[in-house]
């Protein structure tokens, strides 16, 4: 602006400067006025300028712009800034990482999605080119079916494809069946570990039991559909695993190499286990490092080192042979000792000459078969010559074994033999215990028979039909014996079941008899109560004598409150207390023909 | 969280399943008594200071103790005897039932259940029975499966007798 009005200005105050120029100081100034004034304005707006621009107003207006030119020239500018930067935001992260987490989250998400969503296409597209390069007629067949189905073709293709896949995982504590640890495949959801381990142990259990295998032996796998359950047991944990497809071998070796490591790991854990599983979260990786899934396009060809199976295959064919030999001889000399020690046997020569041994000696009947003790040991029975003599051994097992035949004892009683005489003990049936004392004294090598420690059992339909009758109750009314209306009818339904009872009773060889309880409720005397309720054991007594039941088949006692009925409600307690009850009594009919009849 | 593991033991029809129902929400059907012998339900209880997750062993029935498989008893921290209060060979059997299953299993704690408590006018136990229990260190509670009474109590007393162990 200045400049713009520069001549004009310049020659109006060189006039002014002039026309008063009179003293010498004014003089002066007039003149550097007119000699440097314009510079001196143009100078001392440079000054203000930038005196202006040092301001963080000015700079505020200036920085983008500088920025923005700065970074469009070089990469100096960026290189300069970025160690503040990185600086910056750790401090932030650590001053306040919620709010960097709500800044990057909206970018986060749809990141992870895009990365997992091209690693998949990536996957797809390797297995549907395998499949395609490698089978493509197979690969077409897979598409017609997903097509025909309706089913993705990925899909289709897995299943056709899977070898195996190691589904769950099941560390199991052996003893209580409490699961330690479970690891299942990411897709699969399953919440019931501990019921699973159960029921796994259960059916463990169960097989074992049913086939009679030893404890240590037990079920190792086992197959619904498409599915195995393959279950390795160590000492005091089971691993079990759950398999979709076939598996190979060596997974069994893994399975096992792993509880071995758990074993060994985690000693004291599993022997201090008392229902905490926390201390074999740990273990939690190792189970993982299990969970195969295993497809076709993986698995490498088995064509090479054919050559190299067939030499191995040779050289322990000879091996075997040599192993034989040696073994065999062993074999027949353990297979004569167990014939040796066996009871109710003798061996009286033994020759195992060159093809066709020999074998001659006595046998009690009852003895193991010895061709069946040599095939036990290892010994091909069927090419040994054996000759027998029976005899009869008073080997106190054989004489156990004898007395078993011929009694037919329940497997509830136990048989044992001392001193010549027979020890029963348990539980036995009537009919049983009246037909061994007749038989026992005939039995070689028994001399006696002592049933003193046998408890009388009585079959279920005895016992049910005795629970019936000793549900029943007869009521009366306080203080008083009378037989009520209703009584009859009770009466005549105890007396017909009793009836029954004796009945199959007498075809059982036990003797029942029906005692009635009189009962009274609290209030009153116990004097009075135990009369009164001698008078009701009384009356039901003849009550049921008159229905036809025999008086030397019946007790009648009166047991006051003595002994009473308890349920969980007074009123009702009181209630059946004032009654007559019925207790059946059972004993072995030692004279069952005369009543028979 | 505690696991441990109870065993039902109890003759045939003395309500060991009623009981369990009332107690929990099953998961496996009944027909796994036929099967295996065995159904397995899961119960978690809150004590004062810890959760136990009781796995509930029941065993099936049956009409002799004779047939009692013992090999499933193996590991229980906990036995849970059920009689029948209306069935007296029921109450006879429990003394031999528990001896076989500590011959098995060793000692343990256990309770016994009197179950069908709402049948008062079948019910056939008299004083001398509790008597009979308690003076033998029975725990005994009355139940009832159909109204729920006692069924809880059972269960968490035995749940506690386990952990003070």
């Amino acid at each position: 602006m200045s400049q713009d009005q520069g001549p004009e200005t310049s020659s109006q105050d060189i006039h002014d400067a002039i026309a008063s120029s009179e003293g010498t100081g004014q003089d002066f100034s007039a003149l550097r006025e007119l000699l440097i004034g314009d510079e001196k304005r143009v100078l001392e707006e440079l000054q203000r300028r930038i005196a202006a621009l040092e301001t963080p107003e000015e700079l505020a207006a200036m920085l983008p712009d500088a920025v923005a030119l700065r970074t469009a020239q070089d990469k100096k500018l960026a290189r300069a800034l970025s160690p503040t930067i990185d600086e910056a935001i750790s401090e932030a992260v650590q001053r306040n990482p919620q709010q960097i987490t709500q800044a990057i989250f909206p970018i986060i998400g749809p990141a992870i999605r895009k990365a997992i969503a091209e690693t998949m296409a990536g996957f797809v597209n390797t297995l549907n080119r395998a499949i395609e390069h490698s089978l493509s007629f197979r690969g077409l067949r897979w598409r017609i079916e997903a097509w025909r189905s309706g089913v993705p073709y990925a899909q289709v293709v897995i299943k056709h494809a899977l070898v195996y896949r190691v589904e769950q995982l099941f560390l199991i504590h052996r003893e209580t069946g409490l699961p330690l640890t479970h690891v299942a495949q990411k897709d699969l959801d399953s919440q019931d570990a501990d019921l699973v381990s159960g029921m796994l142990t259960a059916i463990r259990d169960f097989v074992s039991d049913s086939f009679d295998a030893g404890s240590e032996a037990g079920l190792r796998t086992f197959t619904v559909g498409e599915v195995t359950v393959l279950v390795e047991a160590g000492p005091r944990a089971l691993l079990a695993a759950i398999v979709r497809g076939q598996h190979p071998a060596e997974f069994i070796d893994r399975l096992q190499g792993t509880l071995e490591t758990i074993h060994l790991q985690f000693a004291t854990a599993l022997n201090q286990f008392n229902g905490d599983a926390a201390p074999f979260e740990a273990t939690v990786p190792l189970l993982e490092a299990c969970l195969d899934t295993v497809l076709t396009t993986d698995r490498p060809g088995i064509r090479r080192g054919k050559l190299r199976i067939a030499w191995g295959i040779a050289f322990a064919i000879l091996a075997l042979l040599a192993v034989l030999a040696i073994r065999s001889s062993r074999r027949w000399n353990r297979a004569l000792e167990s014939i040796e020690h066996e009871p109710g046997i003798i061996l009286v020569e033994a020759n195992r000459g060159f093809r066709r041994p020999q074998l001659r000696g006595m046998r009690d009947p009852l003895a193991a078969n010895p061709m069946m003790l040599l095939a036990q040991m290892g010994v091909d029975s069927s090419r040994v010559n054996a000759v027998w003599e029976p005899y009869l051994s008073f080997d106190s097992s054989i004489v156990i074994a004898r007395a078993r035949t011929l009694l037919d004892p329940p497997p509830s009683l136990e048989l044992e033999l001392r001193d010549n005489v027979m020890l029963a003990s348990g539980t036995a049936p009537a009919d049983w215990l009246a037909r061994s004392s007749r038989l026992a004294t005939q039995i070689p090598g028994v001399e006696g028979l002592d049933l003193s420690a046998v408890t009388l059992s009585v079959p279920n339909d005895l016992r049910d039909l005795a629970s019936q009758i000793e549900q029943r109750r007869i009521l009366f009314n306080v203080g008083s014996a009378v037989l009520a209306a209703t009584a009859r009818n009770i009466a005549a339904e105890v007396a017909d079941s009793f009836r029954h009872l004796q009945q199959l009773s007498g075809d059982a060889l036990y003797y029942a008899t029906l005692n009635i309880l009189g009962r009274t409720d609290t209030t009153g005397s116990n004097e009075t109560n135990r009369v009164l309720s001698q008078e009701r054991a009384r009356n039901v007594v003849a009550l049921l004598a008159s229905l036809g039941i025999a008086e030397d088949m019946m007790s009648g006692v009166g047991i006051g409150t003595t002994d009473p009925i308890v349920t969980g409600d007074p009123v009702s307690t009181a209630r059946v207390n004032r009654s007559a009850t019925f207790v059946v009594e059972f004993r072995p009919d030692t004279g069952g023909a005369r009543r028979l009849q | 969280m505690i696991q441990k593991k109870i065993c039902m033991i109890g003759m045939f029809g003395t309500g060991k399943t009623s009981l369990i129902r009332q107690f929990v929400h099953s998961k496996f059907s009944d027909k796994y008594h036929s099967s295996v012998g065995v159904k397995i339900d899961r119960k978690q209880v809150q004590l004062s200071e810890t959760t136990v997750n009781l796995l509930l062993w029941d065993l099936a029935g049956k009409d002799d103790f004779e047939d009692l498989q013992t090999s499933y008893l193996r590991g229980s921290a906990g036995l849970f005897f059920v009689a029948d209060g209306t069935r007296r060979d029921t109450y006879d059997q429990l003394f031999e039932l528990r001896r076989l299953a500590f011959e098995a299993i060793g000692d343990v704690p256990y309770v016994v259940a009197l179950n069908k408590a709402d049948l008062t006018d079948l019910w056939v136990l008299q004083q001398r029975d509790y008597d009979a229990l308690t003076a033998d260190r029975w725990h005994m509670l009355t139940t009832s499966a159909k109204t729920g009474d006692g069924v809880n109590e059972a269960f968490y007393w035995l749940a506690a007798e386990t952990i003070r162990r």
